[in-house]
């Protein structure tokens, strides 16, 4: 039960997080107005040599945050690793939530948007980037019908009950209200086939993919590597899994509920492995490019490390996103505590933006040809307070789906626990358990 | 020959090809003026660029002038990325761009390995030249009419066409006719008699980047 003044003090650090959310997105808004509907692509920093910026390195940063979320979910839903139930739906509701972000990015990047079903109409099957469009679509709609399906016991319960969301619950239950053991262990087994079918998808079609369209890009050596995809793909794990670290600790504080240490601690250490996979392969990828001599392919390499973009590179890439964490997880007395996993989990959410820029700025700022201009790119007003704007966006659509759907699941954690279930099928029969709850 | 240009020689058809001697390029610069003229291009685009090189180290230094239109590749990086095939290889060999369908995603200036593409993001000369909005070139033989806020091709990607709508009226690129040392060259590499092709035959005869695998039909005479 939660006292009035604990009850006073979510309220106000909701009105807070509101307005805050609010204002930023109000502003991006206008910004949006503004700069992109009525100054066009003029409002940006963009040039013939630079084509791609901002937008696009929060695109794919994006892209990468919503993949990495989703195939930690699938560790729950298809790998069936009880340990992490409780992270389950938040991962795929943010999974959710980053994706809608991203293509909000990538549909103000181009120039015609009047144009963009065309890519639907007019499907050009060598080009990576026209297969992107048709597994985000795919993913988004099995994104949605997982998050669904593990919710409906829940759904279900919630609009038989008085609640202020039962309405809704009712209406989202799309009139199937069957919870027997037998409809129960069909959304189950729906569920893991989702979830395994999603893990490809993931992989291979959106972050992968998303990666091979840079891969693809002969022009610019540095980015053509057959590396570079995987290295997307690890990015995004290490992205995905910080953001689930960081969305759980951060709800139970202001919840004022306890920690799962150890599965905090087990996601920090996931979280390591996947970052020491990535500096691995990011170590051949420098390597085969130095040793290759090639003038673009050095030039490169000298922009993001020793031009006056270094502190991208170093910093952010180098330091937030990789060294720092790392040292943080794998160093004993900090990855035992849930404060310092946290400060690696939003470390690694801050440098990965790093990351992304580091992929879209410096291959195009070295000119395709000698005798071309070289490029220059730093984002203008416009364009941070835009992205600003958007991904306010993306955090609005995450509390709202926290806020109206039985995505928390701490309640359904503590009713198992006090049925005296036993850990390990307590997540099989959750749905059950909080049925009878609600029937009581 | 290549064997894409043998089924075209059956049908008789040409593919066009350029030729640029390098030796007797001056680096004046007519060619990407007259290209601008021609094909009315905004602020930020220009279809047609010259490169200017130093080669060697002082005191044995020498200039090279590289005059850089579209390469037509016939293995275009561009058509291969373009998501929604907006830009194409048509029969007579040049690299044609749909602006009517083009999404503006950028995705072929990335790709283009010669930094021939160009956003058209709306910019004008209005403000310098009197009239410049009121027609536009009739790129690819259709006419758009005045330039316009928010119209096509404002938001699409465009490029050199080797003059496609002069092509069709049976006139050579403005930048071969205009260039002031004859230093172009134009014709059908389809037909082994034309200037050109015997040109593109010469031992002097290079193309840009062949490493990329690209396959220019613009030949460089060094």
């Amino acid at each position: 039960m939660q006292t009035t003044s604990a009850g006073s003090r979510l309220h106000r650090i909701e009105r807070e997080w509101w307005t805050v959310l609010g204002i930023i997105f109000v502003v991006g808004m206008i910004s949006l107005v503004k700069g992109y509907l009525l100054e066009g692509m003029s409002s940006t920093n963009l040039t013939n040599t630079v084509p791609w910026g901002a937008w696009v390195a929060f695109y794919i940063y994006f892209i990468g945050m919503s993949a990495g979320s989703f195939l930690l979910s699938t560790l729950i839903f298809a790998f069936g690793m009880k340990q992490y139930e409780e992270i389950g739906r938040s991962a795929l509701l943010s999974a959710i939530a980053s994706m809608i972000t991203a293509i909000a990015f990538i549909f103000l990047d181009i120039g015609r948007p009047d144009h963009v079903f065309n890519s639907l109409l007019n499907w050009n099957i060598m080009s990576t980037m026209a297969w992107e469009i048709h597994f985000y679509i795919l993913y988004i709609l099995l994104l949605v019908t997982e998050l669904y399906y593990s919710m409906r016991p829940d759904l279900v319960k919630r609009s038989e009950e008085q609640g202020r969301f039962a309405k809704l619950s009712k209406f989202l239950t799309f009139g199937y209200t069957d919870v027997s053991e037998e409809s129960l262990a069909w959304d189950k087994r729906l569920l893991k086939i989702l979830g395994s079918v999603g893990i490809p998808l993931a992989i291979f079609g959106v972050h992968g993919g998303t990666g091979s369209i840079f891969a693809v890009d002969k022009a610019r050596p540095f980015l053509n590597s057959g590396l570079f995809p995987i290295i997307f793909i690890l990015s995004a794990l290490v992205s995905g899994t910080a953001l689930s670290i960081a969305l759980y600790v951060i709800k139970n504080w202001v919840f004022h509920r306890p920690h799962d240490r150890t599965m905090v601690q087990s996601l920090g250490t996931l979280m390591g492995m996947f970052l020491a996979i990535e500096l691995g392969l990011e170590w051949y990828e420098f390597l085969i490019g130095l040793y290759g001599l090639k003038s673009e392919e050095l030039l490169t390499i000298k922009t993001m490390t020793a031009s006056p973009f270094w502190w991208s590179f170093w910093v952010f890439q180098m330091g937030l996103a990789m060294v720092i964490p790392l040292i943080l997880v794998f160093y004993k007395k900090t990855r035992q505590s849930v404060k310092w996993v946290l400060a690696a989990a939003i470390m690694t959410i801050v440098g990965v933006v790093g990351v992304r820029f580091n992929m879209i700025v410096p291959p195009f700022i070295v000119p395709v040809l000698k005798g071309l201009p070289p490029g220059n790119y730093y984002p203008t007003l416009s364009e941070w307070v835009t992205s600003l704007g958007l991904i306010a966006m993306g955090i609005i659509i995450y509390t709202l789906g926290e806020k109206i759907l039985p995505i928390d699941q701490y309640e359904a954690k503590t009713q198992e626990a006090a049925d005296g279930l036993g850990a390990f099928d307590a997540g099989q029969d959750f749905g059950h358990a909080g049925l009878e709850k609600g029937v009581e | 020959m290549r064997s894409s240009d043998a089924a075209q020689t059956a049908k008789k058809q040409p593919r066009w090809g350029m030729v640029i001697d390098l030796t007797k390029c001056v680096g004046c610069d007519t060619c990407t003026v007259s290209c601008k003229a021609e094909n009315r291009t905004p602020p930020g685009v220009s279809y047609n660029v010259l490169l200017e090189l130093e080669d060697g180290i002082f005191p044995n230094v020498k200039r090279v002038n590289i005059p850089r239109p579209c390469m037509q590749c016939d293995k275009a990086p561009c058509v291969q990325v373009c998501p929604v095939r907006a830009s194409y290889k048509a029969d007579n060999g040049i690299v044609v761009i749909d602006y009517d369908r083009c999404i503006g995603c950028r995705y072929c200036i990335s790709a283009c390995p010669y930094g021939a593409r160009s956003y058209d993001d709306g910019a004008s000369y209005e403000q310098e030249m009197l009239g410049y909005n009121d027609v536009q070139a009739p790129e690819y033989g259709k006419k758009r009419g005045p330039r316009r806020n928010g119209k096509i091709p404002e938001g699409v990607v465009r490029k050199c066409s080797f003059c496609f709508h002069r092509l069709e009226r049976g006139e050579e690129p403005a930048c071969v006719e205009t260039c002031i040392g004859d230093a172009r060259y134009f014709g059908d590499l389809n037909d082994p008699n034309s200037v050109v092709s015997k040109l593109a035959a010469s031992s002097r005869a290079y193309r840009l980047k062949e490493d990329q695998g690209t396959e220019p039909r613009v030949i460089y005479l060094r």
